[in-house]
């Protein structure tokens, strides 16, 4: 029997701790264990030895800590250190004569980074150093590939599909949780088994951080909903600081009992961590070579996840939200087209607030390259919003680009049964373990009877399975015709949407709104037809959160069928919904535009100008007269600390409300609004903080200039580039750190040499004159209002 | 909000997040205040504080300061720093941070409120400092549990006066921040989660040269936020 056969079947044991024992021997403080692969081999293998002698079946090869960063300060190479290690488990192997099972881990940890679009590193980066690493150990024959000591579920991902892309090897991820479950980056044991499960790894659990006594706590979470083999490899205890000193006290005895309960309790696969030895691992050999193993049961949930949280699909429906959606939408397609990527998080903002489960995204427009943009869009995303996502495109190469950039299990919107269809997107699917929403429809179209969607229901159901992907990841959409065009199609629809939960055992997902085009008064239909569809088995509606008929509904039916515990979140949303002071009271504002914006009123503003424009007073007057000058008083305030920051930001949200409402006239009367020019701002490479060049891009946008924002930790490279082709004349340019400020004068060096005819400004918290002078900036500005002085000095000199 | 968040809501110092804002020593007016108190509740909802420190055996000379702990010496070439630590011969060296959840609030009052975002960030500020508070006087007292009474210097950070943040490296290998608390340190050397601190903290049985304040320390004598600043 392999590796892959006898995990779950009969009870393995992993190594213990490597890092004690090698301080034990000599490894002096900030000297890299690795190296000892080639400077110390025989200590090496002596120690995995120790392990196989005490009964260990899995010894980890000594490459924890192996990477792409880390060989960048050492005389070695990845490939070195890789090698020599998994070699030394060999080895060490081939001298211990033993009939148990052995095998050889190539042990992957973490890269130390964090990833973006909160860090530095690339998702494809940090692959490409796992890449490395596993093909490195696949040629020295490794026999698995151990990911441990983890807390990124992002970095984790990237590490299994370069696991799994770069070699055929089992692949068990074992990650350090905290007391409360919670990995370091958020996610919990929920979220990370359903992708990790979706990724198609062997073996899931926990190592490091803890005890066996706090994983005991912890394993019942994940015996929850875990359908792989379990490992457990905690630490002898949890740390203990002695005179300053951490060290570990929980004694073999002691452990090895509690790795006994863990077995008992469902652990399949038991070593340990820091503060082990081969004293540890061998009583626990001892205790728990004879336990008879709980088999491996599937637990068939359909689950999707995001970084920090998984949802299940069960009998109390889910909202997914579906307003990150071209269609239909000119103001959306706009943003699409701008790339106004703020207009796209704001709706999901929005639907988050409202109660949505899931997110639907669909970027599709024809005019523009939906696989980068659903790329962008995934990551942007899932940086800010806590939901999963539901990649909803026709486009195979956006889909398996939001799928692989996807922090979690995703869901997948859609196939549906055309052969074509179910050829392309199952192989992605089940790749990424995404959800998979089904339609009912094929080469015939979508068929007229209950009886037509079931056999093309059934159809899907049996091809998925063919490739490997199970019913609890196909959630089925009855699909909805409306009823305007035929008084049969909501029938139709219920009665497909009920046999298809109640008698093949699918969960079902609907378009709900879909059922009252070309009528009136839309939402009464919807509402209806909503709990209707609730009631004959819909697990999901994809629908609008913002809709308060269609939440009202929703909450209602959850109440009545006992999914809402004393009604509590009946009664949240509707005193949410009744403490709202009706649209019509606010509409008689009691300020002017100008002091509406002064008072950093934005829904005033907002609604003082539609009434200026609405007494026909014309756009440019409205801002050159109301809102510029009452912006500059508080610009003027600030200047004279009569006013601060949050005073000046909130007259800048309020003039945006403003802005808003005349751009809307606008482009009703097909006009622009017009620019006073092109600003490209940016926080330098190497630099993560960007509120303050946020605070200056809102403020500038006030004075009506066009911003042209490209982030955070920006190459000088792709500022040149921008300024090149839009033919820039001002730059402003952020930095923190003393450490950033040299990419500062990087970028203006850069931008120098090319001889680019544009100004500089730049601002930041180590910033002086002096040094603005020094590193060759045109104007230095020392807080927010400067950069506004500055742009507007330069647009009345027409040099912008 | 959990104890230990609450705990560092009431050790907030309101005043250091009127100051981060540019007040100086100003008091913003009511209904800033109020979304002041909103957005600290909502961070503080939010945050999941990690600390991890160790404490070593010093020798201070002029101009270098030497930790030592079992055998592990950890050298530090600064002035500043072994002027700020003379007369200890204990210190703590400290990593402490709100986690990423900071760092997402901000990013989403960025998109949908300006305003907010600024005051997250002030208050970010305010509660890692709040939070070290907190941890240096758990730590103090059990290292005053062994008899003398000791007492705590000002936190000092690389970065400040001559201290390089090279050092930054140093202390991430020792504390195994990354692993341990999930602090990562770029190439440019910034902490991410930003709502993060790394300090080195002196204790002595002299009590006379005890708190001060490292604000008034720092050598960019124009910066807006020093505090005590009000207006030129």
């Amino acid at each position: 029997m392999n590796f892959r056969e006898q995990l779950g079947r009969q009870i393995l044991f992993f190594d213990g701790g490597m890092g004690t024992l090698l301080q034990e021997r000599g490894l002096l403080a900030g000297e890299v264990p690795e190296t000892w692969n080639i400077l110390h081999p025989e200590i090496i293998r002596q120690i995995h030895k120790e392990y196989l002698l005490a009964g260990s079946n899995i010894i980890s090869a000594n490459t924890f800590g192996v990477n792409a960063f880390k060989c960048k300060n050492l005389e070695y190479t990845v490939n070195e250190l890789v090698t020599a290690g998994v070699r030394l488990v060999r080895e060490a192997m081939g001298e211990v004569h033993s009939s148990q099972p052995m095998y050889a881990a190539l042990d992957i940890g973490s890269i130390g980074k964090l990833l973006k679009p909160l860090g530095e590193v690339s998702f494809d980066e940090a692959y490409k150093v796992f890449q490395e690493i596993v093909i490195a150990g696949n040629q020295a024959e490794a026999d698995l590939i151990l990911i441990e000591t983890v807390s990124d579920s992002y970095e984790i991902k990237a590490a299994v599909l370069a696991a799994k892309e770069n070699s055929n090897l089992p692949v068990v991820v074992t990650m350090i949780f905290d007391e409360n479950g919670k990995l370091l980056t958020g996610g919990d044991v929920a979220s990370v088994t359903a992708m990790l499960e979706g990724l198609g790894v062997d073996a899931i659990g926990f190592n490091c951080g803890l005890g066996p006594e706090q994983m005991k706590k912890l394993l019942p979470q994940l015996t929850a909903c875990c359908s792989l083999p379990i490992v457990m490899n905690p630490n002898a205890g949890l740390p203990v600081v002695v005179n300053g000193q951490t060290t570990f006290e929980v004694e073999p005895e002691e452990f090895a009992q509690s790795m006994r309960t863990l077995v008992e309790m469902g652990a399949s696969v038991v070593g340990g961590c820091c503060g082990t030895t081969p004293a540890h691992i061998k009583r626990v050999v001892e205790l728990c070579k004879n336990i008879e193993i709980a088999p491996v049961t599937d637990k068939k949930l359909t689950v999707v996840s995001s970084y920090n949280h998984a949802v299940y699909f069960t009998k109390k429906p889910l909202i997914i939200g579906e307003r990150i959606n071209p269609t239909g939408k000119s103001k959306f397609k706009q943003a699409l087209r701008d790339h106004d990527m703020e207009y796209l998080y704001k709706e999901g903002l929005v639907q988050e607030e409202k109660g949505a489960h899931i997110l639907d995204v669909n970027v599709g427009l024809p005019e523009i390259d939906e696989p980068q943009l659903m790329e962008e869009t995934v990551t942007g995303i899932q940086a800010i919003i806590d939901l999963p996502l539901q990649i909803d495109t026709s486009n195979t190469e956006a889909m398996e680009r939001g799928l692989r950039y996807y922090n979690g299990k995703p869901m997948l919107n859609s196939v549906n049964g055309k052969k074509e269809s179910m050829e392309s997107v199952f192989p992605i699917a089940k790749k990424y373990g995404a959800v998979l929403v089904c339609l009912c429809l094929d080469e015939g179209g979508i068929p007229e009877t209950v009886e037509g969607r079931l056999q093309v229901a059934e159809k899907i159901v049996k091809t998925a399975a063919q490739y490997g992907i199970p019913k609890k990841n196909l959630v089925m959409d009855a699909l909805v015709l409306t009823i305007s065009t035929g008084k049969d199609n909501a029938n139709i629809t219920l009665e497909a949407l009920r046999r298809i939960r109640y008698e093949m055992g699918l969960h079902t997902v609907l378009g709900v709104s879909n059922i009252s085009f070309g009528l009136p008064e839309r939402s009464r239909i919807n509402t209806a037809f909503f709990t209707m569809a609730m009631n004959n088995g819909l697990s999901a509606g994809i629908v609008n959160p913002s809709s308060e008929p269609m939440m009202s509904a929703y909450y209602s039916f959850n109440a009545l069928i006992g999914e809402d515990n004393q009604c509590s979140a009946y009664i949240a949303n509707a005193s949410q919904t009744i403490d709202k002071p009706s649209v019509s009271s606010t509409k008689s504002s009691v300020y002017t535009l100008d002091e509406a914006i002064i008072k950093g009123l934005a829904e005033s503003a907002s609604e003082e100008t539609i009434k200026l424009l609405e007494q026909n007073m014309d756009a440019l007057s409205i801002i050159n007269e109301k809102l510029i000058p009452a912006l500059d008083v508080v610009g003027k305030g600030f200047e004279e600390k009569k006013m601060f920051l949050p005073q000046l930001l909130m007259s800048a949200e309020a003039a945006k409300a403003s802005f808003e409402a005349i751009k809307a006239t606008l482009s009703k009367q097909g006009k622009d609004s017009e620019s006073k020019g092109k600003i490209v701002i940016a926080t330098v490479k190497g630099d993560i903080h960007d509120i303050g060049k946020n605070i200056v891009k809102t403020l500038l946008e006030n004075y009506g200039f066009e911003m042209i924002d490209l982030g955070k930790d920006v190459d000088p490279e792709q500022i040149l580039k921008t300024v090149q082709e839009q033919q820039v004349k001002l730059v402003g340019l952020s930095a923190l750190m003393t450490t950033t400020v040299v990419n500062m004068e990087a970028t203006i060096k850069l931008l120098r040499e090319h001889d680019v005819n544009c100004k500089v400004m730049v601002g930041g918290a180590v910033l002086t004159q002096e040094y603005a002078d020094m590193i060759g900036a045109d104007f230095y500005s020392k807080d927010a209002m400067g950069s506004v002085r500055y742009a507007n000095a330069l647009y009345e000199r027409g040099e912008l | 909000m959990d104890d230990s968040n609450r705990e560092i809501g009431n050790k907030v110092n309101l005043r250091e997040i009127y100051r981060y804002l540019g007040y100086g020593a100003r008091i913003p007016d009511d209904s800033i205040q109020n979304l002041i108190i909103e957005v600290l509740d909502a961070l503080l909802c939010v945050i999941k504080p990690r600390n991890i420190y160790k404490v070593f055996h010093s020798s201070i000379s002029e101009s270098q300061v030497v930790l030592e702990k079992s055998g592990r010496i950890l050298v530090f070439e600064s002035k500043n720093l072994a002027d700020n630590l003379a007369q200890c011969n204990t210190v703590v060296l400290l990593a402490a941070t709100l986690g990423i959840e900071a760092d997402k609030l901000l990013q989403r009052y960025e998109i949908l409120h300006m305003t907010k975002a600024a005051i997250v960030q002030a208050c970010g500020a305010a509660c890692i400092e709040a939070y070290c508070n907190i941890l240096q006087e758990q730590i103090l007292d059990e290292l005053s549990k062994k008899g003398t009474k000791l007492f705590l210097r000002p936190r000092f950070s690389p970065g400040y006066g001559d201290l390089p943040l090279q050092y930054q490296r140093m202390i991430f290998q020792e504390l195994e921040c990354t692993k341990r608390i999930g602090i990562t340190l770029t190439d440019s050397l910034l902490m991410y989660p930003t709502k993060s601190v790394s300090a080195l903290i002196g204790l002595t049985a002299n009590p006379q040269s005890c708190h001060i304040d490292k604000c008034s320390q720092c050598d960019n004598i124009t910066c807006a936020f020093r505090s005590g600043t009000v207006e030129k």
